[in-house]
């Protein structure tokens, strides 16, 4: 489980990858899917600043009404194309959160209870990579 | 004392290291990333993501409006690029001549140096043979639009396309050393003949001396410091401009950080019926070759991402968002990238040495990406797409200008001879000298620049 943010913060995680990944039957939801367990594998890579800005963020956001987060998610999918001011967080935040939610998402790593189909196998994504 | 220490090791820092340490020359060089080889290269893109460029996977501009990909590891953007072989063209190298007044930057005096790059790699000029389907709707498409398209050349090697190896895959590093990155052409090279790599070292700033160069920076934790006769750097725009503003030359050189370019590129994915597969086989094979498009400061090519990377580019969420990417076997898709005006940029630094990217799309900048996009979506339309998603996001791949090059040290930074105004042992031959965008991929022409300077190094 993530150790480099909070619960709290990890709580927020979820809770925004479920907007933005909800499920539809053939495709897991964020929660489901689990890829969250692993947030520390791409973190540990992020600078120590912008974990620490982003896990107050997620923080905060943890314990928002639904009804706030979904409103805050539109907010930042209608950011790009528009002005400055407001707008430049909101794409910030949009692109740093949507960053780790598809990152952990699309991944061959799921939670440690998983048992259906994956992400990448439900979309049928495969490559041959072929080593030297 | 070493003769030469080279700062980043990218399309400049890794010819470079090849070719003085082929001509027998002491060399050291740094670079700030991790050493990774092709048996250790991340393999699924979550993990080269977030471990091979700086920031952890993306950078923007002040205003959040313009994402970069800037790769962070020996070998730099070179490892994790498509390697796509370009010379410039006249059209490109006029307006360079026009802005600098250096009278060598002519086809004549550059087309020896493209020789000697080319001759260090193996390059593959693609052919219909090794289209997969959305190189095929992309030309089939332009063919009835009557729009010129051209193959691509590549740097690569045994790629094994043909017994199923699927390339998308080496955008995190290439597992096979087929990609001719300067890792494999360059630094691995000079190993062999002596070349000191240091890798995880970052340079914060250089102190030049008449006979010397003192770099300052942090080696894995450690303040470090490390001298030689000559410095290059080669940090690329980004981190060539830094490196110099935090060395305090901007009240030196007024010119510091000013010009910088970005080639914005704008993705947008056809929607068909049948699977598409763009993702498999060679994935990026052609591109426009229409004069039209030239003048008019874009050009297309046929290009695909992975999963990650394609879910970041709809700007969707929700059912939409998963509606989408079941599809992702059905899309092709195709880039506009666009010749963008030095005049909208700039690179700064903060109070705490942090560079600060200030992007401005010029009007001129906006018509070429409309005239760009309209392209995309007309081949879309012939090809017969059943659905278009044009992504509202755009990338800076190409990041240019910064260190200008130039005759008049009040509107340069680097001289004809590679050097710093003023500052005789400090050179720059990667990307931030360039005057303009080319409308061209720069890698060739940064290797043939590097590869130009290392021979006027060895000479003296």
């Amino acid at each position: 489980m993530a150790t480099l943010i909070s619960k709290a913060a990890v709580r927020g995680i979820v809770r925004l990858g479920n907007i933005i990944i909800p499920g539809d039957g053939e495709l897991p939801s964020y929660e489901e899917y689990g890829g969250y367990e692993h947030v520390d594998d791409l973190l540990m890579y992020a600078p120590k600043n912008d974990i620490g800005d982003l896990g107050m963020v997620l923080t905060i956001l943890s314990f928002m009404p639904k009804f706030v987060l979904v409103w805050l998610v539109n907010k930042m999918s209608a950011s790009h194309g528009k002005g400055n001011g407001p707008w430049i967080l909101l794409r910030q935040l949009d692109m740093g959160i949507r960053g780790i939610v598809l990152s952990t998402y699309y991944t061959e790593k799921g939670g440690a209870s998983f048992s259906g189909i994956a992400p990448l196998e439900g979309i049928d994504y495969s490559i041959t990579r072929m080593e030297d | 004392m070493q003769d030469f220490i080279i700062v980043g090791s990218g399309s400049s820092g890794g010819i470079l290291a090849r070719s003085l340490q082929e001509g027998g020359a002491e060399v050291t060089l740094v670079e700030a990333g991790k050493f990774f080889r092709k048996d250790t290269f991340p393999r699924t893109e979550a993990a080269y993501s977030s471990q091979l460029f700086w920031g952890g996977g993306l950078e923007f501009d002040d205003k959040a409006k313009s994402a970069y990909l800037r790769a962070k590891c020996v070998g730099g953007t070179t490892n994790v690029n498509q390697c796509l072989m370009n010379r410039f063209d006249d059209l490109a190298l006029e307006d360079w001549r026009q802005r600098s007044g250096v009278d060598w930057l002519t086809l004549d005096t550059l087309n020896p140096h493209y020789e000697k790059v080319e001759d260090i790699m193996e390059l593959h000029t693609f052919e219909r043979k090794d289209f997969n389907r959305n190189a095929e709707l992309f030309t089939g498409g332009c063919d009835k639009l009557d729009y010129k398209w051209k193959y691509l050349r590549r740097g690569q090697k045994d790629c094994k396309i043909e017994e199923g190896n699927d390339c998308i895959g080496c955008l995190g590093g290439c597992q096979r050393d087929s990609k001719q990155s300067t890792l494999v052409i360059g630094i691995q090279v000079a190993e062999k003949m002596g070349l000191n790599v240091l890798s995880e070292f970052e340079v914060d700033s250089v102190v030049h001396h008449d006979d010397h160069v003192v770099l300052l920076g942090e080696h894995e934790g450690q303040k470090k410091e490390l001298s030689a006769r000559k410095m290059i750097l080669a940090g690329g725009s980004f981190g060539t401009t830094k490196i110099l503003l935090n060395s305090g030359m901007k009240k030196s050189l007024p010119s510091l950080g000013k010009g910088f370019c970005q080639h914005p590129q704008y993705m947008a994915f056809g929607i068909f019926d049948e699977p598409v597969d763009s993702h498999k086989g060679a994935f990026q094979t052609v591109a426009s070759g229409d004069p039209k498009m030239r003048e008019a400061g874009f050009k297309l090519e046929n290009v695909y991402a992975p999963p990650i990377a394609v879910g970041m580019l709809f700007n969707s969420y929700g059912s939409e968002h998963q509606r989408l990417m079941k599809k992702y076997r059905y899309m092709a898709c195709i880039e506009a990238a666009v010749r963008d005006q030095p005049e909208g940029g700039e690179l700064d630094i903060d109070k705490k040495g942090n560079l600060v990217v200030r992007k401005t799309l010029t009007e001129q900048d906006l018509v070429r990406a409309d005239k760009g996009i309209e392209a995309i979506n007309n081949v879309f339309a012939a090809a017969g797409a059943k659905e278009v998603i044009d992504s509202p996001f755009y990338f800076g791949l190409h990041l240019m200008g910064g260190c200008s090059l130039g005759v008049d040290p009040v509107k340069s930074v680097i001289n004809p001879d590679f050097q710093v105004h003023g500052h005789k042992n400090i050179y720059v031959a990667d990307s931030s000298v360039f005057p303009s965008a080319p409308g061209i991929n720069p890698s060739l022409t940064i290797m043939t620049l590097s590869q130009k300077l290392g021979e006027q190094l060895l000479k003296n």
